[in-house]
């Protein structure tokens, strides 16, 4: 970017906007690469946004957003007065909770695992073997854990077999099993997927630090703690940030595939309450207002999340 | 100079194709297209002047249109509709050589309501919706201003379906909405014995090889069910019977709840509308599937393993006892399942069970219009033919093309009666009959026209049944404490829905989980004060208004 600054000194007298103008020209090709991600955004994420604006009326299709009568916050009331919003606020929330402080810093620990194997043809072989199950059809992945959770299923039939029960537990029936099963398999699914962009932050990092580390007399766990660690930091913080983010985005379609009435005490989470609420009854303006909570929410954290990083670490989203 | 020349092509081709959009635009749904010809003048002419090849059935006069034209439905299709695209069924064939209609039909491959929630909120419809909720969301659509109303297209051109409404009066309430538009039309089943579903079966076999009288009351079901569970009537030496299975707690309650006096949702009690968990009768319910399940009699994975597959496995494997299912996708079709495999296997209908107050009744029955069937678009530019060949599907020779097929195909008449060809009762090509028949037809329980119950009756005796099981019900059909298909006005259904989606969380949740002894089932009424707190009665009330309003009207 040296090139634009020494153009724009050159010519500052030519009028307020003709420099960047000027440099827009000389930048042309970069800017024509700004081009498609900044026309994605317009037209995927905020021209959508004036849809937004059905969460305040009664919308009917055949009338149109503009047209459809206003009813203000009647929709957020509808959701706020259900008997089961802090329940559900409170299973959405767990959900997500357990799924970050267990899967999140599981997959920093796998990726540094694997950056420590020497072997490079046992590393790959993990590697590939850790990433398959993320690209396993959902269906297929539910399919399978009510397949090995069934009384008669893989884990029961091991658990008898080792002895530590003397009955068949009914994990999908009972509730207090429910969080488990959902972050065990979600786990196992994003394990190897999460840990790659770690992988590429660990192979960011300057190898003359690990040499000046050994020449100083450190050894693995030394280098790890002094060199790889503060290495990875910064990306590790950035997206914890952004994980942050999206707490109260517990996604329906998991769910909605392994729960039952006699585990939504546990299992119900805003999403498929508003699956068969909003989606199921055509109710797109109660849908479309709970899905407005949440993104409040969510981007009130995402800004906590940030100032307290900023305060702590140097690393923050802005 | 290659350059210059694919320029010139891609604009010949631009340009060609631009034309063709335009023309196809213009026609609008009137596009002979490029498959049919356009009719030779003389022929529009002939039928013009002297009416010469024109024909009237019922009062409809044929071909409905006379250069031919193209409506648009939307289908679920596959599944019991079975099959990819119904122009390839041979009764929609000769429809469209009749009517000269072709039905360009748009498919999903679900039946999903998501699928057609979705559509209806696009905005854009196909000229004839098919929709298995239009008995409950007919008046929401209506009033979105999404269907036509089509009270008064009936009267003025639909002689077939009109005259079945003089002659049946009890369905015009059916298919009212409160503010008195009819948005659809419906499946019909005009005889009694024809509106059963499904119905409490039984292992004959097992019964027999125990030396157990069939079960008559609750009690005897409970015994019953315990002798399946500690007697090995399969007699391969381990207790791994499962009495009683089934796909869903709804199943079950259909069994049992009626012999308890309610049921497991709305119903009708000396013309006051009633809910059943809120009902303190329902503690009974609760506490007799308590014990099933406790005893382990009524399948202890029922919640989980509830896919039809699974449920046909156990009964195939020779594991299940009892189910509360179909005449012909359970009974029928577990016996061809089962035949040559197992020298002994039998399933009897069982009536349904006595309670301990003498309540008696069979609560899984449909009314005589069904909530699914055909609704049209207020945008249809052609409301008139639309109707007219909607009017086709109920008149005679329409009921028999979509409950037989096409004559000489799928069947013969003999002696003026419709009869299945042999091909089509007994398939060769691995098929059961059903499938095979839905190769030829839609089936007349699944489309807007009039069901006819030779269709069910052949098949069944092609299966080896003689008898009709759904006869045996006849007599236990309480009209009068069913809840009948109401529709409910905007502010109504306001006030409803939002409440019934938390009330039905709590039931579903609170049910199951008395039942697998998880909360005490003696403070039932705990629960119902619950619901109370929930706004129950508030529910109620509009149900009630409703289902005034629906009696005003039939």
């Amino acid at each position: 970017m040296a090139l634009p600054s020494k153009t724009a000194s050159r010519t500052r007298s030519a009028g307020k906007f003709s420099p960047l103008l000027r440099r827009m020209v000389a930048n042309r090709y970069l800017y024509l690469m700004l081009l498609p991600p900044i026309l994605f955004f317009l037209i995927f994420e905020y021209k959508p946004m004036y849809g937004a604006l059905i969460a305040f009326k009664q919308f009917n299709p055949y009338l149109g957003i503009e047209n459809s009568p206003w009813i203000g916050f009647r929709n957020f009331e509808k959701f706020f007065e259900s008997y089961y919003f802090w329940r559900l606020l409170k299973n959405t929330f767990l959900m997500s909770f357990y799924s970050l402080i267990i899967i999140f810093p599981a997959s920093v620990a796998f990726a540094l695992l694997l950056n420590e194997l020497r072997v490079k043809k046992f590393k790959s072989a993990i590697q590939t073997i850790s990433y398959l199950p993320h690209f396993i059809s959902l269906i297929v992945i539910c399919g399978m854990i009510i397949d090995f959770t069934k009384p008669g299923g893989i884990i029961n039939s091991l658990l008898l077999w080792i002895g530590i029960v003397n009955e068949p537990i009914q994990f999908l029936i009972l509730p207090e099993w429910f969080r488990s099963i959902y972050v065990g398999s979600g786990l196992w699914q994003s394990l190897g997927w999460n840990s790659i962009i770690y992988l590429a932050a660990l192979s960011g990092i300057n190898p003359s630090l690990y040499e000046a580390a050994v020449i100083d007399g450190a050894g693995r766990w030394k280098q790890l703690l002094n060199v790889t660690l503060p290495g990875i930091l910064p990306t590790v913080l950035i997206l914890l940030i952004l994980n942050v983010g999206t707490l109260l985005n517990v996604g329906w379609d998991k769910i909605i595939l392994l729960y039952n009435p006699s585990t939504y005490i546990t299992a119900d989470v805003i999403s498929t309450f508003v699956y068969r609420r909003g989606v199921m009854e055509a109710d797109y303006s109660f849908t479309a207002a709970v899905g407005l909570f949440n993104s409040v929410i969510n981007f009130t954290l995402l800004v906590i999340a940030n100032r307290i990083s900023r305060k702590t670490t140097d690393s923050s989203l802005w | 100079m290659t350059k210059r020349k694919w320029l010139v092509q891609t604009a010949v081709v631009l340009t060609a194709s631009m034309m063709l959009g335009a023309c196809s635009g213009n026609n609008g749904t009137n596009g002979g297209n490029t498959n049919t010809p356009p009719p030779a003048a003389g022929e529009g002419n002939t039928s013009e002047s002297g009416g010469e090849g024109t024909r009237s059935v019922g009062g409809l006069t044929l071909p409905i249109a006379q250069d031919k034209l193209e409506l648009t439905l939307w289908s679920p299709s596959g599944g019991n509709f079975r099959g990819t695209d119904f122009n390839e069924k041979h009764s929609f064939q000769k429809m469209e050589e009749n009517t000269n209609i072709h039905i360009a039909f748009q498919h999903t491959t679900e039946a999903s309501a998501e699928a057609f929630n979705l559509m209806m909120s696009s905005g854009q419809l196909t000229d004839i919706i098919y929709s298995d909720v239009w008995g409950t969301e007919a008046t929401k659509y209506g009033n979105w201003g999404a269907l036509l109303p089509l009270e008064d297209l009936l009267a003025e051109h639909a002689p077939n379906f009109s005259k079945i409404l003089d002659e049946n009066p009890d369905i015009r309430g059916q298919i009212t909405s409160p503010e008195g538009h009819i948005y659809y039309l419906p499946n019909l089943a005009l005889a009694s014995e024809d509106l059963t579903q499904m119905f409490p079966q039984i292992r004959q076999d097992w019964l027999d090889k125990l030396e157990l009288p069939m079960p008559e009351t609750t009690d005897d079901w409970y015994e019953t069910l315990k002798a399946f569970r500690e007697q090995d009537p399969n007699g391969n030496g381990s207790q791994d019977e499962i009495p009683l299975v089934t796909v869903s707690l709804e199943n079950i309650m259909f069994l049992f709840a009626p012999a308890f006096g309610v049921e497991y949702g709305f119903f009708v009690d000396n013309g006051e509308v009633k809910y059943g968990p809120a009902d303190p009768r329902f503690q009974e319910v609760v506490s007799y599937l308590r014990k099933l399940y406790d005893e382990r009699l009524l399948d202890p994975n029922y919640l989980v393993d509830n896919t039809f597959q699974s449920l046909t496995e156990k009964v195939t494997t020779d594991k299940a006892g009892a189910w509360f299912g179909w005449s012909g996708s359970y009974m029928g079709n577990f016996t061809t399942l089962m035949e040559g495999k197992h020298e002994t296997f039998k399933i009897s209908p069982v009536l349904p069970p006595k309670g301990p107050n003498g309540d008696q009744r069979h609560a899984s029955f449909r009314w005589q219009a069904a909530a699914h069937g055909l609704a049209v678009s207020s945008q249809t530019p052609n409301p008139v033919e639309v109707v007219k060949w909607l009017d086709y599907q109920y008149s005679e020779e329409g009921i028999l093309l979509n409950n037989f097929g096409v004559e000489d195909i799928s069947y013969e008449l003999v002696d003026g009666e419709p009869v299945y060809k042999e091909e089509v009762t007994h398939p060769s090509n691995g098929l059961t009959n059903t499938q095979e028949l839905l190769n030829h037809t839609i089936g007349g329980g699944s489309w807007a026209t009039v069901a006819d119950p030779r269709y069910a009756e052949q098949i069944r005796i092609a299966n080896g049944q003689t008898e009709n099981p759904l006869e045996l019900y006849s007599d236990f059909l309480d009209f009068d404490a069913k809840m009948p298909p109401v529709q409910f006005t905007t502010e109504e259904s306001d006030i409803t829905v939002p409440l019934m989606a938390d009330i039905q969380t709590f039931v579903a949740e609170t049910v199951n989980a008395m039942i697998m002894g998880r909360g005490a089932v003696e403070d039932y009424a705990s629960v119902i004060t619950q619901m109370e707190q929930m706004g129950i009665n508030q529910v109620l009330e509009q149900y009630q208004a409703a289902y005034e309003r629906f009696k005003s009207q039939s």
